[in-house]
């Protein structure tokens, strides 16, 4: 035994073990998330069950298992559920989720396993997706167009996907038609107002400015009559038809179509189709904007948001830590103050990060911001324009917060370099700055780009300073868009992770928002992984440029 | 005895301590240098004649790469570093305060102990003086690397790869393409510190050769620790020890007839 301590084995087992420690609370923690967040899009079987009540009243129940559990019965009987005839210490009760959010008071229910009495999966029971008061669960009975039956109990089938379709298309051209070209000519009317504002606080507005500007709100307001004929129409022909469902009481309801916006028969589906609908839905995920405060739907704008935000912080934290990073290193005295500064930059990085919120908020929000109001917006005044949380301070904040790693790592790179190639360089010639240009920060840049990899990673899981900086729970417009000037630093966007929050913390609807936590921590996830790879990549493509001599 | 075979070129030996201004490259006054409360040179005076190799031999410590280092001024790096005296370039001291630096350095080349290439492709580090003079003109930088890679008897080994990466070249070649890029913007005086230490043979041997060469159109001032290779290709060695210059005549008269008891002492291994 004392020999084995000698030999040195046991820090080999010691480190290794911790080494798969690490590694296996890694993988665990990304496997439960990938599998409780995939999961969700998984097409699960819709049940028909009968359930029995103790005074052997009967009622039918159709929905997804979504959950079960074993409770004591002890546990049931304390809370007042009385329970007659059965033996043993637990329970299973199954947690379904029944949907037709407007006829049932809750779309999730708990069934004490004991109690059903009938169980099954008929092929017919269909899903379907609405845009409003989430899924819907039933058998399809009839298709109407303008309340006459357009369909046959053996062609009801198709001839609802074909309708879903033409609906969903409609909607699309609608949705299109109003973010589009409805949404610039709101823009524009917007900044018309603005103008007359601002000519008016300079003491320019004349008559013929006036009749001018009127004018082109008399063109912009006609164009907008046109659009909005059409996009009545759209919504007209969108609603021509609907669909005749038979719900789980037994009573036939009629669904507008406008309102669906797909129709999945999960008991009658292949492990193929099962497949392709669950592509389909994760792809419905990343690209579509949520709905029902963020219960239903995708996440696009928060994705978008995430990483925009992250990009631009990117632009702005870089040049100011390297250059930073440069003086501190190549030209700052090596002295007390020097050192004092450094140590000052690298305990910044301890700052909880809500305090940099705050003082986001206190100083660039409303100082930076107030004060940019006033010169360069003051026809928009009161209503803030930089003067109020949004994306640029969002950025700027978290470019500070994440400053002293990348000035850390940059420094850490420049003082890597060997002294010999400085040399050479100034001994053919070249200045101090000329050698740091041309030989030194591009020999860095694999240093820096590693800064830049930590900074990414800390800013895109950063939540708590941008609720006071700029995220919002839902965000009507994205940063990005086709009027000009294209990028509006001044809105508020959405974020992953506070979309997690949100969604997790915030939601009417704990349950129907709960695989949504797992499904977005996931995307998060491998948003940060993606964008931190890409950096990577660029990062052992410098290195193998700059590879350094082999001394 | 170490068996020293002296320079057997036929130059006419020059009279070293009064040389005449065609015949002068640098002339070194009372240069005496301390790091902090160290002094590292004492009054170090000599001339260092042009188109000659000059060797500065000694054990380690003894001030001769501290020496050669002063005459580029690449101790001006060292903060801790002071420097009295004068360095004549052209009958102007270098160490005055109007001296643009970065023009003394392209005048007074300098190559080091180790290969140094930059992290370039072989025509970039052969151009990097150039570039660094705003010469960007393609069939002029196209010039310069022949004429720099062939001066540094480079150009055959290389001629098919000018684009691929510098570090792909053996120590030896790296070390040819360094004195390349030195002589790339043409100086007047080319200073090799231990210029073949990390090579092995028969690079170093290409390396001598080819500072024989050099001399034909650069004055070479080479620092060694071989004695050998300083009576090969040295014209005049300069001796030096504890940061003294003890002994400073042409290379054939220090190594047969040293006049100095440490000299003596030095070449025939005694210590060092």
């Amino acid at each position: 035994m004392n020999k084995w301590f000698k030999s040195g084995k046991p820090y080999i087992w010691l480190t290794a073990g911790a080494v798969s420690v690490s590694l296996i609370a890694v993988l665990g923690l990304l496997a439960l998330i990938a599998w409780r967040g995939l999961s969700f899009f998984w097409p699960a079987a819709i049940h028909e069950v009968e359930v029995q009540a103790n005074d052997g009243s009967t009622r039918v129940i159709i929905g997804e298992v979504y959950d079960r559990e074993e409770v004591p019965i002890r546990r049931l009987q304390e809370s007042g559920v009385t329970l007659e005839g059965f033996d043993g210490e637990f329970l299973e009760r199954q947690l379904f989720k029944v949907g037709n959010r407007e006829f049932v008071p809750l779309d999730f229910m708990w069934v004490m396993e004991p109690q059903i009495i009938r169980d099954e999966t008929p092929a017919d029971l269909a899903v379907l997706e609405r845009s409003k008061d989430g899924n819907f669960y039933g058998y399809v009975v009839d298709v109407l167009e303008n309340g006459e039956s357009v369909a046959t109990p053996e062609n009801v089938r198709d001839v609802l996907f074909e309708r879903i379709e033409r609906a969903v298309e409609l909607n699309e051209q609608a949705s299109d038609l109003q973010q589009g070209e409805i949404g610039a000519i709101n823009y524009q009317l917007n900044q018309l107002r603005l103008e007359a504002r601002a000519l008016d606080l300079e003491g320019n507005l004349t008559e013929a400015e006036k009749q001018r500007l009127a004018a082109e709100e008399e063109a912009l307001n006609a164009q907008y009559k046109e659009l909005e004929k059409e996009l009545f129409a759209y919504r007209e022909a969108a609603s021509r038809d609907s669909v005749v469902m038979r719900d789980m009481r037994g009573m036939e309801v009629t669904v507008p179509m406008y309102r669906v916006l797909d129709a999945t028969f999960p008991n009658d589906m292949g492990v193929l189709s099962k497949l392709g609908h669950f592509f389909v839905q994760i792809g419905k995920f990343v690209s579509e904007d949520p709905r029902e405060a963020n219960t239903e739907g995708g996440v696009f704008p928060a994705i978008f948001g995430t990483v925009f935000m992250v990009l631009l912080m990117s632009v702005i934290v870089t040049p100011f830590g390297v250059i930073a990073a440069v003086y501190l290193h190549e030209y700052a005295g090596k002295n007390a103050i020097t050192r004092l500064i450094r140590i000052a930059v690298i305990n910044l990085a301890g700052v909880p990060s809500i305090v940099y919120g705050v003082f986001g908020l206190g100083f660039f929000v409303y100082m930076v911001g107030g004060t940019l109001d006033q010169i360069f917006y003051p026809e928009a005044l009161p209503s803030p324009t930089f003067g109020t949380p949004g994306v640029m301070w969002s950025a700027i904040t978290l470019a500070i917060l994440t400053l002293p790693v990348v000035i850390v790592s940059t420094e850490e790179g420049l003082s890597r370099i060997p002294s010999t190639l400085r040399e050479g360089s100034l001994a053919l010639g070249a200045t101090k700055a000329e050698t740091l240009w041309r030989i030194i920060l591009p020999m860095a840049s694999p240093a820096i780009m590693t800064g830049l990899i930590l900074a990414v990673a800390r800013a895109a899981g950063e939540v708590a300073p941008l609720m006071l900086v700029g995220v919002v729970k839902s965000a009507p417009m994205l940063p990005v868009d086709g009027n000009f000037p294209y990028f509006h630093l001044d809105r508020k966007f959405m974020h992953l992770g506070f979309h997690i929050y949100d969604v997790g913390f915030q939601s009417p609807n704990v349950e129907a928002a709960r695989p949504l936590v797992y499904a977005t921590s996931f995307l998060l996830v491998t948003v940060i992984v993606g964008l931190n790879l890409t950096a990577i990549g660029v990062r052992n493509h410098l290195r193998e440029k700059y590879r350094s001599l082999e001394h | 005895m170490i068996s020293v075979t002296p320079n057997t070129s036929n130059v006419e030996s020059l009279d070293l301590a009064n040389l005449t201004p065609e015949q002068t490259a640098l002339e070194i006054r009372n240069l005496n240098l301390h790091y902090g409360d160290a002094q590292a040179l004492h009054d170090i005076s000599m001339n260092i004649p042009k188109n000659r190799v000059t060797a500065f031999i000694g054990p380690s410590g003894c001030g001769k790469s501290t020496l050669l280092r002063c005459i580029n001024r690449m101790n001006d790096l060292v903060e801790i570093c002071k420097v009295n005296g004068e360095i004549r370039l052209h009958d102007k001291n270098i160490y005055d305060k109007n001296v643009d630096v970065a023009e003394l350095r392209r005048q007074v080349g300098m190559v080091f102990q180790r290969p140094n290439p930059f992290p370039k492709s072989i025509y970039e580090n052969v151009v990097y003086g150039m570039r660094l003079q705003g010469v960007n003109d393609r069939r002029t930088l196209d010039e310069v690397v022949e004429r720099s890679l062939k001066g540094a008897a480079l150009w055959d080994e290389v001629k098919d790869r000018l684009n691929a990466s510098a570090f792909g070249l053996s120590g030896g070649q790296q070390q040819r393409l360094v004195i390349a890029r030195a002589i790339a913007i043409e100086p007047e005086v080319l200073l090799l510190d231990e210029p073949t230490s990390a090579l092995d043979p028969i690079s170093t041997l290409t390396i001598e050769e080819l500072i024989t060469e050099l001399k034909e159109q650069y004055t070479v001032v080479i620092v060694t620790h071989n004695m050998q290779q300083a009576a090969r290709v040295s014209d005049q060695t300069a001796f030096m020890y504890m940061g003294k210059l003890i002994e400073y005549a042409d290379t054939n008269t220090l190594f047969t007839t040293p006049a100095q008891k440490q000299t003596e002492d030095y070449i025939t291994g005694r210590y060092g």
